[in-house]
């Protein structure tokens, strides 16, 4: 378990302070896939380098697995970070290294023997899907690739937590699939806690248990992604919430009441608590309304689909909008009228 | 072509070479040896280095940035009494390296400065993360990853030598550039001084081509 409890952090320069973090509290379990997401300059990348002291907090105390790290001796953070693994956006492998030997570095300074490091690299390489590249130079090698040697090399000493901070992106989007893939299959397989920092609403959306949302220097929203996601409350979620519809919400509306200024617009949304069912095609089986989608936006996270629909209706009374209505409502589903 | 050749003694050009090259190989290898410690440590100690001292950073550093302000001619001659107490003269090839040591070494240190600055912070800062000790980032992240700039490093500071071992002579250290001077350019024996001159081009193309061959080789990017 990672605790994080009252971090500050602040950057003393000529003239003017930067708070990077402003008092920080946060929980991470173990064996989860927690997100942190927010603009640049959230103070997200920081608060990540705090985990494993690559930058020291100016106040407040950081437990791992129940020790607390900031007053470590030298060695004994040593030993720490050979047990957290951590990837970057711009990977930072050695060019002067093949990849089984960009892999073995980590064995190397944690004092491994020569016969139990090749045995891991090899291990390593399978687990991520390079076997074929271990000599290949890191020039040689994709982003995807080389993002690849990077987990491998942040898990070869057994770590119990990775740091990715902003893993995905500089990757493109199928390639970010891959990625988000391999870690979620290494988060089942080996029950490791993962951090994710990033920009992207999507790839939080696809792997992450529960998420916290940073906004200049401070977690403004915790909890599971569907909750955040269904229920955004602060100004800075809605604003990502809202940028993964692509769109405005109001515009969209404007410019749907302007298609189709005759019959209902309704907008649905669901959520995880909604069964397997076809939802719409059953309504349709139990009112005669001629309903047709004209937009949608529905994201797979890994406990459901979240997302809304708009759904047009040509022609009805009011009272077999209402009957509609409830019908939704009964498969749980939020219906807006727009 | 007779007449040119006869006015060369080959055994005389053929000592002097191997003067030049003793000189300047021999202050080559101490001076990068010298020089590869002292850039290490301005790295290291250098604000925001991983072994940050403001001391010992503005000490070395000062010497360093005094002994490259120096133009060598003048350093060997100011350096002639240190000279005599180390060798026990003023003269000849051996009597030359203490001054060119002193300053090819800070040269090198500068670049080796600037070959370790070169390293990728964001591949320091992984090796951080992976737990490395300040000396096993050292030796297994910042010299391999640098290595390329390093070596080129060499070759620059080699061809540099090479031109002092052509100053030295001019105040009797021997070698080509002493030959070059006193027969060639004194007693005005065309001959000499032109082969002379092409035998230090020679040297210098030779040593540069090396350096870059050993580059290529060695570098991966």
């Amino acid at each position: 378990m990672i605790e994080l409890k009252n971090i500050v952090k602040t950057f003393i320069g000529k003239g003017n302070d930067i708070h990077a973090v402003r008092g920080v509290d946060l929980t991470i379990e173990d064996g989860e896939i927690f997100g942190i997401i927010g603009y640049s300059g959230a103070g997200k990348s920081t608060l990540v380098r705090l985990i494993n002291q690559l930058e020291t907090q100016t106040s407040g105390e950081i437990y791992i697995e129940g020790e607390e790290i900031s007053h470590l001796s030298p060695s004994a953070l040593r030993k720490k970070r050979m047990k957290i693994g951590m990837i970057f956006q711009h990977f930072n492998l050695l060019w002067s290294r093949t990849v089984a030997g960009n892999i073995e570095l980590p064995l190397e300074i944690a004092g491994v023997d020569k016969e139990h490091r090749k045995a891991r690299v090899q291990e390593l390489i399978q687990l991520v899907g390079l076997v074929g590249r271990e000599n290949a130079y890191p020039s040689e090698l994709s982003g995807g690739q080389k993002q690849r040697v990077g987990i491998a090399r942040a898990l070869a000493n057994n770590p119990s937590i990775l740091l990715c901070d902003e893993a995905t992106s500089a990757l493109d989007p199928e390639t970010t699939d891959s990625i988000l893939e391999l870690l979620n299959d290494i988060n089942q397989k080996l029950g490791i806690t993962i951090v994710m920092i990033t920009h992207q609403l999507e790839v939080v959306q696809k792997i992450c248990h529960r998420i916290a949302v940073m906004s200049e220097g401070e977690v403004v929203e915790t909890g599971s992604v569907q909750e955040v996601f269904e229920n955004p409350k602060h100004a800075v979620t809605k604003r990502f919430i809202q940028s993964i519809d692509g769109t405005n919400i109001e515009e969209l509306k404007k410019d749907l009441k302007k298609a189709y200024p005759y019959g209902q617009i309704f907008r649905l949304t669901f959520s995880s608590n909604n069964s397997d069912k076809p939802i719409l095609a059953e309504v349709m089986r139990k009112i005669d309304l001629p309903i047709s989608i004209v937009d949608s936006n529905i994201h797979h996270t890994r406990t459901g689909p979240i997302g809304s629909m708009y759904v047009h209706v040509s022609a009805g009374s009011s009272s077999e909008y209402d009957r509609l209505v409830e019908l939704l409502k009964e498969y749980k589903v939020k219906v807006e009228v727009i | 072509m007779n007449a040119f050749l006869a006015a060369i003694n080959v055994e005389q050009m053929s000592e002097a070479l191997w003067e030049t090259l003793y000189m300047s190989m021999f202050s080559l290898v101490l001076a990068v040896v010298i020089g590869l410690i002292l850039g290490i440590t301005l790295y290291l100690t250098d604000k925001g280095g991983l072994l940050t001292n403001k001391y010992a950073s503005a000490i070395i550093g000062s010497g360093v940035n005094i002994f490259r302000a120096m133009p060598y001619i003048i350093l060997m001659i100011i350096m002639i009494p240190i000279t005599k107490a180390l060798t026990g003269s003023m003269l000849g090839a051996k009597a030359a390296v203490p001054s060119l040591i002193v300053a090819a070494a800070p040269f090198y240190a500068r670049l080796t400065v600037i070959a370790l600055s070169e390293v990728d912070k964001g591949t320091v800062e992984a090796s951080k993360a992976m737990g490395a000790s300040t000396y096993q980032i050292i030796t297994k992240v910042l010299l391999p990853e640098s290595l390329p700039a390093l070596v080129s490093g060499v070759a620059v500071t080699g061809i540099n030598l090479v031109s002092y071992t052509a100053m030295a002579g001019a105040i009797g250290a021997g070698g080509l550039g002493q030959l070059a001077y006193l027969y060639g350019f004194v007693r005005q024996n065309n001959a000499v001084l032109y082969t002379a001159t092409i035998l230090i081009m020679i040297i210098v193309f030779a040593i540069q081509g090396l350096g870059d061959y050993l580059v290529k080789k060695i570098d991966k990017r």
